[in-house]
């Protein structure tokens, strides 16, 4: 029928131009006047309530694993092989108390549980139950100083291209009483491919804010001179900084 | 060309906000396609659960794409599955280069022009109804109690059922039913629903998310949406086509419309 092939081509002819000129315009200076409503959207959303807490129930056993590959390198097969028993995590930068935790010393403080969704960038989401200290408990006993504005995590993996993922996240979410370092999955220690023998977890942003592997965090005034100054290897990538949405 | 036949029909406010509305609609549509092919499937849960699947566009080892919807597979390949790359070749995507801004995979991208055209949206729906409110004009928009009893006789005029369409002011109830749905229902409906696919929404506005049935369902009720509005896309195309097309679009980019036998056909 005419009419129907009318729409048909006119509906394509519209998103098909649309896509093409999208296409150009993104891979100019326009896309400067996208990024800025980052700023707009972590203003008036924040960081504000609780996520969600779950029942054992909704759990998910298998909880999906994503991101890059475990590392295989030498000195984290070293550490995996001694149980993480060698395993430090070194917290420094703009604090008063720089310190060097180990696992025993983080499994000594109180831990926290909290069975939440993990939700993906991509889309997808997981239910898993996670245990483990509150950064914002570290976070005391390492004394932020008054410069200090974000807490950067650096970690054990790595890009294809070896660039090592790290993450960051302001005070406030750091503060947030569910933001986890975690240290148990689903009532079993971290595996390696979930990120052991420490990762952090943010329900309140998405999936890629939850770095795994993490062996440092940093405290700092500005993330601008860390790798591509972006807060995350995502986020050098082209990715918000603020995943909260 | 008498002159009394031509009048000022729509507002520069109008005008503006309805272009704008229009080109943040291609761009959310394309770039939100770009954002389905990251998980391109949709399930009727909250977490991700492949029982529940409603949709999902995948392809096979040997290059077919393959659609299934309520578990019926359809092969799409060269549409759906396995397609355009958006860079001159075919690879492994749902939704076709041609059809996604960037026309390549790029999902940080994707995100990008979606978030940033949600505002030329918001922005542009909400001016729109302001200035509709202040001008009088939204009131000959919306669909009344006294206009329900014409919305059958109207169907049966566009139909061919009929001869004449049941009297009515500047538009007639079917188009006061559609443009009542759009702009109370469908466009509030999708910003919410796109709102609930994010964690700290969720974690402020938590009800919001549950009246949807949880994230991966407000994702499908999102999509449901998008196509209920690209209906209506199409359904206001034809009108604006077989009306008097040349006639609709000068009235909406100068404002001013003719009036006659059948609102300006060959003008």
């Amino acid at each position: 029928m005419k009419r129907r092939l009318f729409i048909a081509s006119s509906l394509s002819a519209a998103l098909a131009g649309c896509s093409a000129i999208g296409t150009r315009l993104n891979d100019s200076r326009f896309r400067d006047v996208l990024t800025s409503v980052e700023a707009l959207n972590h203003a008036l959303l924040d960081t504000h309530g609780l996520a969600k807490e779950y029942a054992e129930s909704d759990i998910d056993r298998m909880f999906r694993v994503n991101g890059f590959d475990t590392p295989m390198d030498p000195a984290y097969v070293a550490l995996m092989k001694g149980n993480y028993g060698a395993f430090h995590l070194t917290v420094d930068g703009a604090v008063e108390r720089p310190q060097r935790f180990s696992l025993a010393q983080l499994r000594s403080m109180p831990l926290q549980t909290n069975i939440t969704r993990h939700d993906c960038v991509e889309g997808w989401s997981a239910i898993g139950k996670f245990r483990g200290v509150r950064l914002s408990d570290v976070l005391d006993v390492v004394r932020p100083r008054a410069e200090a504005r974000y807490v950067v995590f650096h970690c054990m993996d790595r890009s294809p291209e070896g660039l090592p993922y790290y993450e960051s996240l302001d005070l406030h979410q750091a503060r947030h009483p569910q933001t986890l370092l975690v240290l148990d999955l689903n009532d079993k220690p971290l595996d390696a491919d979930h990120g052991a023998p420490l990762r952090l977890r943010v329900p309140t942003q998405l999936g890629y804010k939850s770095a795994k592997w993490v062996a440092r965090i940093e405290v700092v005034a500005s993330f601008a001179t860390i790798f591509s100054g972006h807060g995350g290897y995502w986020e050098d990538q082209g990715y918000e900084w603020y995943a909260g949405i | 060309m008498a002159q009394r036949s031509v009048v000022y029909r729509h507002s520069i406010a109008t005008r503006l906000t309805h272009w704008a509305f229009f080109l943040a609609f291609l761009a959310l549509i394309s770039s939100g396609l770009q954002i389905f092919n990251a998980a391109p499937y949709l399930d009727a849960s909250d977490k991700s659960n492949p029982a529940q699947r409603v949709l999902s566009i995948d392809s096979t080892d040997a290059h077919q794409g393959i659609t299934t919807i309520f578990g019926h597979r359809f092969n799409t390949t060269g549409f759906l599955g396995y397609t355009d790359d958006g860079m001159g070749g075919r690879t492994d995507r749902a939704f076709p280069g041609w059809l996604t801004i960037p026309s390549y995979q790029a999902l940080a991208d994707g995100r990008r022009w979606h978030l940033f055209f949600a505002w030329i949206m918001v922005i542009s729906g909400v001016l729109y109804v302001i200035v509709g409110v202040l001008r009088g004009d939204l009131r000959e928009l919306i669909l009344r109690r006294s206009d329900l009893p014409k919305l059958w006789p109207m169907q049966l005029y566009y139909l061919r059922l009929r001869k004449e369409p049941p009297p009515h002011g500047k538009y007639n109830p079917l188009q006061k039913l559609a443009y009542t749905t759009v702009l109370f229902i469908l466009a509030p409906l999708i910003v919410l629903t796109g709102l609930a696919l994010s964690p700290s929404f969720d974690a402020a506005f938590h009800p919001i998310t549950v009246v949807f049935g949880g994230r991966q369902l407000a994702r499908l009720w999102h999509f449901v949406i998008m196509l209920l509005l690209i209906l209506f896309f199409a359904t206001h195309l034809v009108l604006v086509a077989t009306t008097g097309v040349i006639n609709h679009l000068r009235s909406m980019i100068t404002g001013w419309y003719r009036l006659g036998a059948h609102d300006g056909t060959g003008i």
